[in-house]
């Protein structure tokens, strides 16, 4: 019964009762979209980093990361990768040699990562091939030997284009400075120019013979075919592969994990500072409710209404006039997310800033249904404080004092 | 003098009767005592027995609403003492006093009386409601209460449809839904033409006289003072006639 009063009390005053509903529609509304659209941005970091540089889980010798020296090559790396390519929650594996060394044009030198790859299993496991422009060349086409595939900003310092001549030089396993010359087969551009400016990949099988030693890799990089299944996948790594160093991607990219996380609380100050604006407009609001009703709650409490039951009936009416904006919020904020999730938001007149972080330049908007739920709470929250203020004030009025005729 | 042996008289013969409800005795309500101190009510000894048809009568400021008040349980007094069915609710804690009131008074206020979202019906049922009573004896007493004032066919109009006689009579079937042992009014026509103000208290007299329900109540106008069996004079705060008629 208080519940259905609470409730038709909302509609008493329609005009006063919208605008409240409206701006906290229209806060939400904003505030889910500016969420979603760094959600988003975020999302496709990720996911960016992930399929493209470093895949979601990379095994290692335990000296490799701490120095990048080739003679700390994982033994056994084949069969190691041939096993693990067979449990179930894994969706590729790739071995991989990779060197420290130096890409040098007639124009420039450039320090750079070698990554020795076998292109059929390295396209199961990275997306990278798939950044290469229409006009970028290919991912190594043909047969010929010596071809090198680099990023667009390595291509840009060291001024050369497709098939151009660039030398590869680097200290093999046994210590010995090695050297080759390879013809620029494709030019990939991720988002992440720093990653493109600082890899170059080659064929194993033209990098091998320059090694000296047999068939090494000193990389061995795992996709799963779900993201969740990183810490399961990870376990069992740890416990087949005692002696080597398991990684998974936040391991490997530290600064992104801080990233997600920050972005993650930050999202909920975002969310956190609206209500907390709204929650001023409804406060207020009720105050007046409040105050316009004085003879109806002094009559109400009279005829014997417990102090009790005029609090809830307060609270509620409350509630459901921030719930109602706060679904109706909701619901559109949801709605935009999705349309642009789905168009997509050309960023491309900032995309040169936003490369740089390796941000791509379209957003596609998105938000976890984990901060609906929250979000869901933290209005229902908003409601009851907002209602605290305003109750306690319909609690204090006397009965006599409020149904006196002035 | 005749006054007070009329006074007198009563209270002896409320006295043997032992039939009364409310029993009020010295009661003083001085308002703003610090200061300059208003005597409200100013020693007050009065008896009501159940089926009264009682009117209280005074210039303006005598102390009526006050009383009335008092009487409800809406304020506390600043001295003596209102017994009603053996409990001095002057001694009752605010929240005691709430359900006090929901269980044992009706009220009829000059006006705001009814929830202005909630039909007449709906209106009538909620005291009911707050009283804890099923829907199926809530539905029946109410169409029976709406029907006992005139108004069967008002039972799904809001307040603001209705006009200000019909909203009094709603206010006395939401009054009497609660099976009070009396009811008080405070001016419950000084809002109403004269047309409307004598259907009320004709109302109200038709469920004194069949119910047997003692209503309590004030007035300025000498036509409903009319309608009163008893008559209780208020002036200064003080009782100054006390005429009951057969
Ligand atoms: N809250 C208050 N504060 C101070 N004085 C008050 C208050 N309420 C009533 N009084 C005073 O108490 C006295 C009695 O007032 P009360 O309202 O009971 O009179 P009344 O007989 O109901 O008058 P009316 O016929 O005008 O309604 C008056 O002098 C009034 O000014
Ligand atoms: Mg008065």
């Amino acid at each position: 019964m208080i519940f259905k009063i609470a409730f038709k009390n909302v509609w008493r005053n329609k005009v006063r009762s919208m605008i409240v509903i409206i701006s906290v529609t229209l806060g939400l509304t904003g505030g889910i979209f500016a969420v979603s659209i760094i959600t988003g941005m975020m999302e496709q970091k990720v996911r960016m980093d992930i399929n493209n540089e470093t895949s979601h889980i990379q095994i290692h010798h335990p000296q490799f990361l701490k120095n990048f020296e080739s003679q700390y090559s994982i033994p056994d790396a084949d069969s190691i990768a041939g096993m693990i390519s067979k449990w179930s929650d894994v969706k590729a594996v790739c071995t991989r040699i990779r060197i420290t060394g130096m890409a040098a044009s007639p124009n420039s030198v450039a320090g750079v990562q070698i990554m020795g790859v076998d292109p059929l299993q390295e396209k199961k496991v990275s997306d990278l091939y798939a950044t290469i422009p229409d006009t970028g060349g290919g991912y190594f086409t043909g047969t010929r030997k010596n071809q090198i595939v680099i990023g667009r900003k390595l291509a840009d310092k060291l001024k050369v284009r497709l098939k151009s001549k660039i030398v590869i030089r680097f200290q093999n396993t046994d210590g010995n400075l090695a050297e080759a010359a390879f013809s620029v087969n494709g030019i990939f551009r991720t988002a992440n120019t720093v990653f493109d400016e600082t890899n170059v990949f080659i064929k194993k099988s033209d990098l091998n013979p320059l090694m000296e030693g047999e068939n090494e890799s000193q990389e061995i990089a795992v996709i799963l075919k779900d993201i969740d299944k990183i810490p399961v996948a990870e376990t069992l790594l740890k416990s087949r592969l005692p002696g080597l160093d398991i990684r998974n991607w936040i391991e490997l990219r530290p600064e992104m994990g801080l990233i997600t996380s920050a972005i993650a609380i930050e999202v909920y100050i975002i969310l956190g500072i609206i209500l907390f604006a709204l929650a001023f407009g409804i406060v207020n609001t009720m105050m007046m409710i409040v105050f316009e009703r004085t003879r109806e709650l002094g009559m109400l409490m009279a005829v014997g209404m417990s102090k009790s039951r005029v609090f809830r009936m307060i609270m509620l009416e409350t509630v459901f006039l921030t719930l109602i904006g706060g679904i109706i919020g909701m619901i559109l904020g949801a709605a935009l997310t999705g349309f642009f999730h789905r168009t997509g938001i050309d960023l491309s007149s900032l995309s040169k800033g936003l490369g740089a972080y390796g941000f791509d330049a379209k957003i596609y908007p998105f938000i976890s249904r984990e901060l609906y739920i929250n979000l869901t709470v933290m209005i229902f929250c908003t409601g009851i404080l907002s209602a605290i203020m305003p109750a306690r004030k319909a609690l204090k009025l006397k009965p006599v004092e409020a149904i006196r005729i002035e | 003098m005749t006054n007070d042996l009329i006074y007198n008289d009563l209270r002896l013969m409320t006295n043997i009767n032992g039939m009364n409800i409310i029993e009020i005795r010295n009661l003083t309500k001085v308002y703003d005592a610090k200061t300059i101190p208003v005597y409200a009510l100013n020693g007050v000894d009065l008896a009501f027995r159940e089926g009264e048809f009682t009117c209280i009568v005074g210039p303006s400021g005598s102390g009526k609403t006050t009383m009335l008040n008092l009487v409800g349980g809406l304020d506390s007094p600043t001295g003596g003492e209102i017994v009603i069915d053996n409990t001095d609710i002057t001694g009752l804690k605010s929240r005691m006093l709430i359900d006090f009131r929901l269980r044992n008074i009706g009220f009829v206020f000059q006006s705001f009386n009814l929830i202005p979202v909630l039909t007449a019906k709906e209106n009538v049922e909620f005291i009911m409601q707050l009283q804890g009573v099923n829907k199926e004896q809530r539905d029946k007493r109410t169409l029976e209460l709406l029907d006992s004032v005139g108004l069967s066919d008002k039972i799904n109009v809001r307040p603001n449809k209705l006009s200000g006689g019909q909203q009094q009579r709603v206010a006395v079937a939401r009054a009497l839904a609660s099976k009070p042992k009396f009811i008080l009014a405070d001016e419950p026509t000084a809002n109403l033409d004269s047309k409307s103000a004598e259907n009320l208290l004709e109302i109200m007299e038709i469920l004194n006289r069949e119910e047997n329900i003692t209503f309590i109540f004030s007035t300025h106008d000498p036509r409903v003072v009319a309608k009163a069996r008893r008559v209780i004079t208020l002036e200064d705060g003080k009782i100054v006639g006390d005429i009951s008629k057969n």
